[in-house]
């Protein structure tokens, strides 16, 4: 999850600013390849449906798709808007309480030893089966959902921030401790730091598992969102519905994904990135 | 000041005890009498320093040589205060090493610059006088980090990351870093073992012309028998099973020290008597 990998030579770690078009054309390059495949994979369902004729209930062609995509745009719209909310809330409370349990743990040795045996037997718990129970307890709307992201999210969260407070140099830290730095100052000026790039790493899990969590949670009971877009639609065998909020769960998945790959070229610079 | 200890005397006394002593010859700076370590570990006692006596003038330059496992860096963390011994007296400029790091008359330079990746150079060299709370302003404490950085000869790099920096560049901003809190006494724990051997000539030579100009008490860990030579007034050779000193070898090459005194007689000498001792030290421990 956090392997690094140092494929750029020290010394040339310099940022060399690049000219828009050539950056442009760098970015054409790296998503080129990805982009021809998909296009062939479309067009080939598209072909192979046709040829055989594949009922429309059963696995509809994108052309199909794409018309409900766009004449349910409304719709669709709202319901995306609505699970948007519950991925980005759910996701803020995972990474701020993952975060919370990270820094209790590194710092309150005693109670940390007390703590983690309980956070990894709560990851244990098959979470998605707390669905119904959530709804039970926090009714029907964003509560529920945004307690079962938090539920399935904060985990890898935790996790990988742990290890980046952990894994300072002991050296350091007794160099810190020799000039009379205090627990909270090493915390605060070295273990922090030193754990952002993996807080992010941790955090990139746990987006996508919170898309995940909506989508369930909204399964097990909802009134609006893709995923209860999604249940409603296949019941009444709107096939082209369901595909149509599939590819916008995933498109919705996308945009956070790399929204927070961003900020983490933006913010988090010390760290070679792995293209 | 009798910083240069007479060296027939030293051989003569390390000769009768095995452990040697300049305590009678020159006013010692740091003093260890009797150290011994014992680790523990899985239940088993282990000792890792066994009955370790030495002693360095003010001002001095002396090395600790020996192979690996032999408890060279273990004695530094004794003399550094960062590891209590399990036996013996410990004395740094007068106070017990814990308290000679709280009065900030240690500097510790690492094999590894142990930088932080996110900070600049100055900031780097800045962190200890921060943490340190010692009554210097803001703006004080960025003079002397520019300052510091001058020193070892990286002005014009203070923007600059760590990954910006060569390795015997980060290593000097390690040093910088280290003498940023004005210490009396410098302990380098293999400062220059991960450097190529190139740069590592070029680092000795540097480390010498710190040393000339800020007068510090150095020693230095080392497991080159040319660095150890070129660099000290005293070579502590070590050997293990068990880890102790087996000689303290005086250097009579004159300082200042340079490229020249690489083909220097006293220099090859020198190394010769070392390279002898460490095999000796080598036979004994697979015998034992």
């Amino acid at each position: 999850m956090t392997v690094m990998v140092d494929d750029n030579p020290a010394p040339t770690a310099s940022p060399v600013e690049v000219p828009g078009s050539m950056r442009m054309r760098e970015a054409m390059s790296r998503f080129a390849p990805a982009g021809a495949l998909f296009v062939g994979v479309v067009v080939l369902w598209e072909v192979v449906g046709r040829i055989f004729h594949v009922p429309e209930f059963v696995l509809p062609a994108p052309s199909s798709i794409l018309r409900v995509l766009v004449t349910r745009q409304v719709n669709l719209g709202y319901a995306a808007w609505v699970t948007a909310q519950e991925v980005v809330w759910g996701f803020l409370l995972s990474g701020a309480i993952g975060a919370a349990v990270a820094l209790v743990i590194a710092r309150f040795a005693t109670f940390g030893r007390a703590l983690y045996p309980l956070v990894v037997l709560f990851q244990n718990v098959p979470k998605v089966a707390l669905a119904p129970l959530f709804i039970l307890w926090f009714g029907f709307d964003l509560a529920p959902k945004v307690v079962l992201i938090v539920v399935i999210a904060f985990f890898p969260v935790a996790i990988n921030m742990l290890v980046g407070l952990q894994t300072v140099d002991s050296n350091l830290v007794a160099l810190m401790r020799s000039v009379g730095a205090s627990r909270n100052e090493i915390l605060w000026r070295i273990q922090i730091p030193n754990s952002l790039p993996y807080l992010m790493a941790g955090l990139k899990v746990a987006i996508t598992l919170a898309v995940i969590g909506a989508i369930v949670g909204e399964f097990a009971g909802a009134q609006a969102g893709l995923g209860y877009m999604i249940q409603f639609a296949s019941t009444q065998m709107q096939t082209s519905l369901v595909f149509a909020a599939l590819v916008e769960v995933s498109v919705l998945g996308m945009l956070f994904y790399y929204a927070i790959e961003w900020i983490e070229r933006r913010y988090i610079d010390w760290m070679p990135h792995t293209a | 000041m009798s910083a240069v200890p007479n060296a027939a005397a030293l051989r003569r006394l390390s000769a009768d005890t095995g452990a040697p002593s300049t305590a009678a010859l020159a006013p010692a700076h740091i003093s260890a009498r009797g150290v011994c370590v014992d680790f523990t570990v899985a239940g088993r006692v282990t000792r890792v320093l066994d009955d370790v006596s030495l002693s360095v003038p003010k001002g001095g330059f002396v090395s600790l040589i020996g192979p690996s496992g032999c408890g060279k860096s273990t004695l530094l963390k004794v003399l550094a205060g960062l590891l209590p011994p399990t036996l013996g007296d410990v004395s740094v400029a007068g106070v017990a090493p814990i308290e000679a790091v709280r009065q900030r008359r240690i500097g510790i330079v690492f094999q590894e610059a142990t930088l932080l990746p996110w900070k600049n150079a100055l900031d780097n060299v800045a962190l200890l006088m921060e943490v340190a709370h010692s009554g210097r302003t803001n703006d004080e404490i960025r003079d002397r980090a520019i300052d510091m950085l001058r020193l070892v000869g990286l002005d014009g790099a203070e923007a600059k990351r760590p990954a910006q920096l060569s390795g015997g560049m980060r290593q000097r901003v390690s040093i910088a870093r280290a003498l940023a809190l004005d210490p009396e006494v410098l302990m380098m724990d293999e400062p220059f073992g991960a450097l190529d051997a190139i740069t590592r000539e070029e680092m000795s030579e540097f480390l010498l012309e710190i040393w000339e100009r800020t007068k510090k008490t150095i020693v230095l860990v080392t497991h080159s028998i040319d660095e150890a030579a070129f660099l000290s007034r005293e070579v502590n050779v070590m050997a293990s099973n068990p880890a102790r000193i087996i000689e303290a070898l005086p250097i009579d090459l004159p300082y200042p020290r340079n490229e020249d005194s690489y083909s220097a007689p006293e220099f090859a000498r020198a190394t010769a008597r070392l390279r002898r001792l460490l095999k000796e030290g080598h036979r004994q421990a697979m015998a034992a």
